[in-house]
C-alpha cells in the first residue's frame, strides 16, 4: 500500500509539480481503483501497470479541466506558467530537499506539453520499460520512443532557455 | 546513409540507451562530434538524462495514507475508554502472546531456581547479588563433584563387569581335569555331599564369589587410582 502510494505520489507531483494537487491526485486515483477494481485484469498487465494507467487517465482530465484556469492566472499575474507554479506549488523546505537542478529539472518538467512530459516522467523518473509505458499509454511502441526522444529534447533546450545546463 | 542534424535528433535516444550498434553507432559519433548544433545537444540530453536517473523519489506525507484509506474503506472508528481496553486485552490474548509469556515464565523460574531462591519461602536477603553468586558457586560445585563421582563410579563397574566377563570365557574354555571328579557309581551331577547341584555350576559359582572378594578387597585402591 505504502509503496504504491509513494510511487502514484510522485507521478502525481512530477506531473503538476504541486504538492497539495499531487495529493488530492493521489487521494482520487486510489478512490478510482478501489472502485474499478472489478475492472482489472492481468490483461492490463500488472497491477502497478495498470495503477498507472489510472493514474495517468486523471493526470489528463485534471490537465484538461484546469488548463483554463491556468491561462486566467498566467495572465492576471504576468508571469509565465513555470514561475507560477515553483512559487505557489513548493515550500521552501521542500526546495532545500530537491537538489537545485532537480528544481530546475521539475519546473522544466512542467512546461512540456503533457503527451511529452508523461512520457518522460514513466521512462527516466520511474524508469518503466517501453512495453509497460506503451500498455500505459496506449499507444504503439514507436510513438513511446518518439515522445521519450522528443521530451527529452525538449526539456533539454527549456533547460538552457532556464540558464541550466546538466552536466 | 548520410547522417543530417535531423536523423541524430530523431535517433538521439537510441544512441544514448546503446540500441545503435556497429556501423551505425560509428555514424552517429563520427557526425555528432563534428557537427557544432549536435555535440551540444548530444551533451545536454546525456547530462539531463543522467541528472533524472539520480532524481530521488519523494517520500509520500503519512497523513496520505490515511487520507486515502478513509476515502477508500471509509473513516477509522475511534474507540474510546472500556471498549479500548478490552480491544487491547482482546490483541493480547492470541496464542503467540501466551506461548511467548510461558516461556519466559519458564525461564524465568530456572534462573531463579538456579540462583537459590525459594518460591516456597521467598527471602529478600536471596535476591542479593553476593547471595546469588555463593549459591551459584555452590551448585557448580556440586554438580561438577557429582559428575567426577559419576564417571568414576562408572570406571569401577565396567571393570568389575570386564573381570567377571573374562573370568565366565575362562571356565567354558576350562580343561575337564580342572573340574573336581564325582564319585563313580553316582549320577553325573550328584556331588559327594549328595547336593543336588551340578558341578561345573558349583565350581563357577565358587570362582564368582572369590573374584568379587578379590574385587571387593581392591576396590578402595581402584578408586583412589580413578579419583586421580
Amino acid at each position: 500500500m505504502r509503496r504504491h502510494t509513494r510511487r502514484i505520489f510522485n507521478i502525481c507531483y512530477r506531473f503538476t509539480g504541486n504538492r497539495t494537487e499531487a495529493e488530492d491526485l493521489s487521494q482520487d486515483v486510489f478512490l478510482r481503483v478501489y472502485r474499478t477494481l472489478g475492472s482489472y485484469r492481468s490483461a492490463h498487465g500488472g497491477f502497478a501497470t495498470w495503477a498507472t494507467s489510472v493514474t495517468r487517465n486523471l493526470l489528463i482530465d485534471h490537465y484538461r479541466r484546469t488548463k483554463r484556469d491556468r491561462i486566467t492566472d498566467s495572465l492576471d499575474d504576468k508571469m509565465p506558467v513555470v514561475e507560477n507554479k515553483e512559487s505557489a506549488g513548493r515550500r521552501p523546505d521542500e526546495q532545500a530537499l530537491l537538489g537545485e537542478l532537480s528544481v530546475q529539472v521539475q519546473s522544466a518538467l512542467t512546461r512540456l506539453s503533457p503527451e511529452l512530459r508523461e512520457a518522460v516522467i514513466l521512462r527516466d523518473l520511474q524508469q518503466l520499460e517501453y512495453a509497460e509505458i506503451q500498455t500505459v499509454l496506449a499507444v504503439p511502441e514507436g510513438t513511446v520512443k518518439s515522445r521519450i526522444n522528443r521530451g527529452r529534447i525538449e526539456l533539454a533546450r527549456i533547460l538552457q532557455q532556464m540558464g541550466v545546463r546538466p552536466a | 546513409m548520410t547522417w543530417t542534424c535531423d536523423l541524430i535528433e530523431a535517433r538521439l535516444s537510441d544512441y544514448l540507451e546503446g540500441l545503435l550498434q556497429g556501423p551505425e553507432r560509428a555514424a552517429f559519433e563520427a557526425h555528432a562530434n563534428s557537427c557544432a548544433d549536435c555535440s551540444p545537444l548530444v551533451a545536454s540530453v546525456r547530462g539531463l538524462v543522467g541528472e533524472m536517473h539520480a532524481m530521488e523519489e519523494l517520500e509520500a506525507p503519512p497523513r496520505l495514507v490515511y487520507a486515502i484509506l478513509d476515502k477508500t474503506l471509509g473513516p477509522r472508528e475511534t474507540v474510546t475508554g472500556w471498549q479500548a481496553f478490552l480491544n487491547v486485552i482482546r490483541g493480547l490474548a492470541t496464542p503467540k502472546f501466551a506461548y511467548g509469556a510461558a516461556s519466559v515464565m519458564a525461564t524465568l523460574i530456572i534462573i531463579l531456581g538456579a540462583s537459590g531462591f525459594s518460591l516456597r519461602k521467598p527471602k529478600l536477603a536471596d535476591l542479593r547479588p553476593a547471595a546469588i553468586y555463593q549459591s551459584a558457586d555452590r551448585q557448580v560445585h556440586l554438580v561438577f563433584a557429582r559428575s567426577v563421582k559419576y564417571v568414576s563410579d562408572l570406571r569401577v563397574v565396567y571393570e568389575i563387569q570386564s573381570r567377571l566377563r573374562q573370568d565366565e570365557n575362562n571356565l567354558q574354555t576350562a580343561p575337564e581335569e580342572m573340574l573336581p571328579k564325582t564319585s563313580p557309581g553316582k549320577n553325573p551331577g550328584q556331588t559327594d555331599e549328595h547336593k543336588p547341584s551340578q558341578p561345573r555350576q558349583q565350581n563357577r559359582a565358587n570362582e564368582i564369589t572369590r573374584q568379587l572378594e578379590m574385587m571387593a578387597a581392591e576396590l578402595p585402591m581402584l578408586s583412589e587410582r580413578s579419583g586421580r
